[in-house]
């Protein structure tokens, strides 16, 4: 590498504070879920040495992404530069038992290559029984608290894109979240907004926000032309948040991201309020935020531990039908 | 069967071997056996405050058009008509006009028994796309005025600013019943309860709300809870759908029976219940429970709520709430969304 891109070597990124902490992670954090669409594993592999030099010490993950390529690909990356990043992984009970939390949090350490999390979360609350089904007796709450306790994890948190009410939900559970993960962009802002919603009593808590789906998750406002890449990306990384994960799936992904993170100013509330005006008409029946209104975004280990149909033509669902391993069961309904 | 719980269970769980669901299969396998349809009548019920009755139960029109033959819509009506049926629901979206052209052709020579229903399907355009479609509906429907004339789906976030924005769809509402087109209006949707509620709060006349109602929903951002005290609070007629979740979902998964899914729904302080038939088959289960019906009693109400409370509290058996599934074609083409086959759910 660098002798094509060699601005991405000697790039510097802003560190910011991860909650109430002393950590520090990079205001631009790897979206894992992307790293699945590399045409292989070489070029998953050289796109997070140049991340890594790029100055982003921020990387997500999860168990459930594409049956575990990710996860694998980004540990492979990581070899030899593991304790220059922050690594953070997902956790996919849906609802079902803290022990099967525990035996997904071995197997991502295996696929990751290391022995320990910085940032373990509970992935994809999207459900308005969620918040109970993870604080039960034998849930996944008492995983988080094992993990950590057992020095495999150093912070805990939990992610997802549906719905204010059930991250609120799930903060009113009382669980010592070090973390809490949601949807922050231009879009956001007008429709059942986690910025209005959630932000404000994260940073009140001291609990680390981690913006996602900076782009709206599928980019289809930046091909409308609604808004460019830059404005998306300067928008949800000048909210007070600790990072903005956006999804990575190419050298050309990485390089525009780099280079708009390294000369990142944060608008100014002015140029913040003009952009959620001007997105406003077009926010406010979620066109582009289709994680909030549909399963599009809800993975199958979610749909099928809550007893929802699988649309077949989803490229997770077919992943998942020619694998082996498959843990696609029901929580228990006599535990909850 | 009477109001002991006993026996009530005992009732359910014969039916719940051979349960019907309009489009499943298993109305194909029933047939021959129709049930026993008591002689009597569907009861009536007052429509809010208009001063008109309506049969307690009401014909689904979107089924109709899913019924395998014209021949069948027609025998369908017909033999609603017979039993005390006269709320008769449909749009103008049902199968690009399908549903609608069939209830004409059945209630040709009967228009005078019937309430006949249809919505409108602006989903944010103006009032001359919806006086078209009214001009569309009649003529479909043979008829020279509507009973009632909803506006449809109101089912996304923006879609009350949009029905009430200068020259939208309520202006229509108003003009059509001025001009004796139509004797009453009103909107649907099977979303929100707080989408609901924001139509509402124009305090516009409205004379009826539709919104779904069932045994699940009674726990799960309950339209029950939260909108129907408000309708009747207002004197607004409310009528219920998706008593069984849409498409039988909760009597596929268990949830219920047909007939406690039924009862529940009409048991609720509606004006009617409107239930999809594509099939004489399912039309003689809805019979069945409808003709001479008696509400259930508050007890018999919360055990149904309970029995469901597990299943009703992600939403998987309430899937207009929770996924697209149940947003139609031409309201996806209107708010940008992607299309059925592109977002399923």
């Amino acid at each position: 590498m660098g002798d094509e891109m060699p601005q991405t070597s000697t790039g510097t990124i802003p560190l910011r504070k991860f909650g109430r902490s002393d950590a520090k992670i990079s205001a631009l954090g790897f979206g894992g879920h992307h790293l699945g669409d590399a045409p292989d594993e070489k070029t998953a592999v050289e796109i997070i040495h140049q991340a890594v030099d790029g100055g982003i010490t921020f990387y997500d993950n999860c168990w459930e992404y594409r049956r575990g390529k990710t996860e694998v690909w980004m540990g492979a990356g990581l070899k030899g530069r593991r304790d220059k990043v922050f690594l953070m992984t997902k956790t996919c009970p849906h609802g079902r038992d803290g022990s099967l939390a525990l035996q997904m949090l071995e197997e991502s350490l295996r696929r990751l290559q290391t022995d320990h999390l910085d940032l373990w979360q509970v992935h994809g609350m999207a459900f308005d029984n969620d918040a109970e089904l993870f604080i039960r007796p034998g849930g996944a709450a008492e995983a988080l608290e094992k993990a950590k306790k057992d020095g495999k994890v150093r912070f805990v948190g939990f992610t997802g894109h549906q719905n204010p009410k059930v991250h609120l939900a799930m903060l009113n559970t009382g669980f010592p979240f070090d973390s809490v993960q949601m949807p922050l962009n231009a879009f956001d802002a007008n429709f059942r907004s986690f910025e209005q919603q959630v932000l404000p009593e994260l940073n009140k808590r001291g609990i680390a926000a981690l913006g996602m789906k900076p782009l709206s998750g599928h980019g289809d406002a930046i091909k409308h032309g609604v808004i460019t890449v830059e404005e998306s990306l300067r928008y949800a990384m000048s909210l007070p948040v600790a990072t903005t994960i956006t999804g990575i799936d190419s050298l050309e992904v990485l390089h525009q991201n780099l280079e708009i993170a390294q000369n990142f100013t944060p608008f100014s509330e002015a140029e913040m309020s003009a952009l959620r005006e001007r997105c406003k008409p077009d926010a406010a029946d979620g066109r582009y935020e289709l994680y909030k209104l549909s399963l599009k975004f809800d993975n199958p280990e979610s749909r099928l531990a809550h007893g929802f149909p699988l649309d077949t033509q989803q490229s997770e669902v077919k992943d998942m039908l020619g694998a082996q391993m498959n843990t696609g069961h029901p929580f228990p309904e006599k535990q909850f | 069967m009477g109001c002991d719980r006993r026996n009530f269970m005992k009732g359910v769980a014969i039916l719940g071997a051979t349960p019907l669901i309009s489009g499943g299969s298993m109305a194909q396998q029933q047939s021959g056996q129709s049930p026993q349809i008591p002689s009597g009548e569907v009861p009536k019920k007052p429509l809010g405050r208009t001063g008109v009755q309506v049969s307690a139960m009401g014909l689904g029109g979107y089924h109709l058009g899913s019924a395998e033959t014209d021949q069948t819509a027609n025998e369908i009506v017909a033999k609603a008509l017979d039993h005390g049926v006269t709320f008769f629901d449909n749009a103008w979206e049902y199968h690009d006009g399908l549903s609608e052209e069939r209830l004409g052709k059945a209630l040709k020579g009967k228009r005078q028994q019937a309430f006949v229903m249809t919505k409108v399907c602006t989903h944010g355009r103006d009032k001359k796309v919806a006086m078209r479609m009214l001009e569309e509906s009649l003529r479909r429907l043979q008829t020279d005025h509507l009973d009632l004339w909803q506006i449809h789906e109101v089912v996304y976030d923006n879609d009350p600013d949009l029905i009430f924005a200068p020259n939208g769809a309520a202006e229509a509402l108003m003009d059509a019943k001025q001009q004796g087109k139509v004797r009453f209006i009103g909107y649907t949707g099977h979303k929100d309860p707080e989408i609901h509620l924001k139509m509402l709060s124009h305090n516009f006349p409205f004379d009826t709300v539709q919104m779904p109602l069932n045994c699940c929903d009674a726990t799960f951002r309950s339209f029950e809870t939260h909108v129907l005290p408000e309708a009747n609070r207002r004197g607004i007629a409310a009528l219920g759908m998706k008593s069984l979740g849409g498409s039988g979902e909760l009597v596929k998964h268990g949830a219920v029976t047909p007939e406690q899914g039924l009862r529940y729904a009409m048991s609720l302080p509606v004006a009617t219940t409107i239930s999809g038939v594509d099939s004489m088959e399912v039309l003689n289960q809805n019979l069945g429970v409808a003709v001479n019906f008696k509400p259930l009693e508050e007890a018999e109400m919360q055990a149904l709520r309970d029995q469901c409370r597990f299943l009703a509290s992600d939403g998987r058996l309430e899937l207009f709430k929770m996924t697209t599934k149940y947003d139609g074609k031409v309201g996806r083409e209107q708010h940008h969304f992607p299309t059925v086959q592109e977002l399923p759910l």
